[in-house]
């Protein structure tokens, strides 16, 4: 990297920045717009900068929704369900990985094979599943769908492969039990695959839409992302406390993605974080 | 008689640490799967329960009927257009930024940055940026589409919102296939005096075919489940003209409570992820150059 840049360096340079302003735009709109008044919204031309930084439209989407219960439900719902989906897929990881039992090979596989089956075109049944089992507008209901994630399996069970079988070999000389080598061994080994894995599960719940839409028809239960959808500004042009309620939601969001970035830049390259 | 159970016990705790992902993959994949299959052949009752088997009379009328064409042509007009707009588009931001110089991480996190937005969110904004009287898409380009309102451009704004929530992974796929390029192949193509736009189609192209295939064959499969930004920005209008094949399904089975026709379409899903999955690694075979 010589310090001195070529000429057609600074035009792609340059025209690399345009794009990304055109890109990042929506989301300074959002910010922008979360402090504009209703009058602002109706101006000709558009008003792109707020006259003030005032906090109405935040204060008005905290107290006059339910934004804060919807925060809360999405909350409980991407932690429990992240610890869970990590639960399912590490003792199965882990059984592929280090135990030898017959059909381990065809059950591994029937796992797998259930990522082929897109999960959005399963809702009727599934939404029929949860009705009969009485878990319409509850939290287990919300996260049942997303409780199996194979590919995380996978990916658990090559980081798990990559740890020594001698390790297993003198912990069961020592006595040391099935799980037990589970939990103070092969666990510890992986602690930064494992807490990416639970990262990303969370975020992925977080942000899953149709499903959580389905399966909650009562205003308390439903999660932040179904919930900012029906806030019902829109149809009164009175768009800032909806702008204000996509902000508190973008900012920390945005602030992780900036402090994870490198690691989910390198996920994506070694072919981890996909899907 | 303790021994035995002890080696029971020895030879059955494996299958314990599979159970709860098998009991899983049972209720929520295999179990609808197979339902919705039944379904499809069936006539189902308004509580979900199967009255009797038609065959394929539901398919039949299924596929005259109007409505179901329409979210098929859709389904397909908006891959047509979502998956060589998002490719260009990455391609090119990928092309400029990726030989690592000053500015470019910058760049490249500018990229990346629709990653960290919900598709909720980004459809709510995208709303009101394209809204044809106060959005400001219409004001800064100085035109005056009724995004909303009118058929033929209603799908556009679905598509734009398509590349922008795609863009952040593709792009940074095809940046990390360009900087694998053996350095030195590019450098020979450029002594022995190739243009840039040479050394793009004969030598950086060929090389990431493998993954533009995988980016299009996993944009195509998404393509086919396209239902969320409808929901929140079109709701499927204006005439239809942004009603897919899962929105249509969602409708049929939750508003129209009808499960078999709803039932139905999600086979016709299943088939054409499947098929495109199949087409893709058949093309695959023929047309992708790897190293």
């Amino acid at each position: 990297m010589s310090p001195f840049m070529k000429r057609s360096d600074i035009v792609k340079a340059t025209g690399a920045t345009v794009l990304g302003l055109v890109v990042v735009f929506p989301i300074y709109y959002a910010f922008s717009a979360s402090f504009f008044t209703i009058g602002e919204f109706s101006t000709y031309p558009p008003t792109l900068f707020p006259s003030t930084i005032s906090l109405v439209n935040y204060i008005r989407a905290l107290t006059e929704s339910m934004l804060a219960r919807f925060m809360l439900n999405s909350l409980v719902v991407s932690l429990v369900g992240s610890l869970l989906r990590m639960i399912v897929a590490i003792l199965a990881a882990f059984a592929v990985a280090f135990l030898n039992f017959r059909g381990k090979q065809v059950l591994f596989f029937l796992v797998l094979g259930t990522m082929m089956l897109p999960g959005d075109a399963l809702i009727i049944e599934n939404y029929l599943t949860i009705s009969r089992l009485g878990l319409v507008d509850s939290y287990l209901g919300i996260m049942s769908v997303y409780l199996l994630a194979p590919v995380q399996m996978f990916m658990l069970r090559q980081s798990f492969k990559t740890i020594p079988l001698t390790y297993r070999e003198s912990a069961a000389i020592d006595g040391c039990s099935d799980f037990k080598f589970l939990t103070s061994i092969v666990l510890p080994m992986s602690r930064p695959i494992v807490l990416t894995l639970s990262l990303h599960s969370f975020v992925t719940i977080w942000n899953t839409y149709l499903w959580p839409l389905l399966v909650t028809n009562n205003p308390g239960m439903r999660t932040v992302q179904v919930g900012i959808t029906m806030l019902g500004y829109a149809d009164s042009l009175d768009y800032g406390p909806i702008f204000a309620a996509i902000s508190l939601l973008l900012l920390p969001s945005i602030i992780i993605f900036l402090l994870m970035r490198k690691k989910i830049v390198e996920g994506i390259a070694s072919g981890a974080i996909v899907g | 008689m303790e021994k035995r159970s002890a080696r029971m016990k020895k030879t059955l705790s494996p299958y314990l640490y599979f159970v709860p992902a098998l009991v899983l993959a049972y209720l929520f994949s295999y179990r609808p799967f197979l339902k919705t299959i039944a379904n499809s052949l069936s006539l189902v009752n308004f509580s979900g329960k199967i009255i009797e088997f038609v065959g394929l009379e539901n398919f039949q009328s299924l596929f005259t009927d109007r409505n179901f064409q329409t979210s098929l042509v859709n389904t397909f007009r908006f891959a047509l257009f979502f998956i060589p707009i998002d490719l260009v588009f990455c391609l090119v931001c990928a092309l400029l930024v990726y030989r690592k110089r000053r500015f470019n991480a910058l760049n490249e996190t500018l990229f990346i940055m629709p990653m960290a937005v919900a598709m909720s969110s980004a459809a709510l904004v995208f709303k009101a940026i394209f809204n044809p009287t106060i959005g400001v898409v219409n004001h800064l380009f100085g035109i005056s589409i009724q995004w909303f309102n009118d058929p033929a451009w209603a799908m556009f704004t679905i598509v734009f919102l398509g590349v922008w929530m795609a863009m952040g992974l593709d792009f940074l796929l095809l940046v990390g296939a360009l900087r694998s390029v053996p350095r030195h192949i590019v450098e020979a193509a450029e002594i022995e005096g190739a243009g840039p736009i040479a050394k793009f189609f004969r030598i950086q192209l060929p090389l990431i075919s493998p993954t533009i295939l995988f980016i299009v064959s996993t944009r195509l499969r998404d393509s086919m489940l396209l239902s969320g930004p409808v929901m929140v920005m079109t709701s499927g209008g204006p005439y239809r003209s942004t009603q897919t094949l899962v929105y249509q399904m969602y409708i049929e089975g939750f508003t129209a409570g009808n499960y078999s026709k709803g039932s139905a379409i999600s086979v016709v899903v299943f088939v054409l992820t499947f098929l495109l999955i199949l087409l893709a690694f058949r093309f695959e075979r023929k047309g992708v150059f790897y190293q």
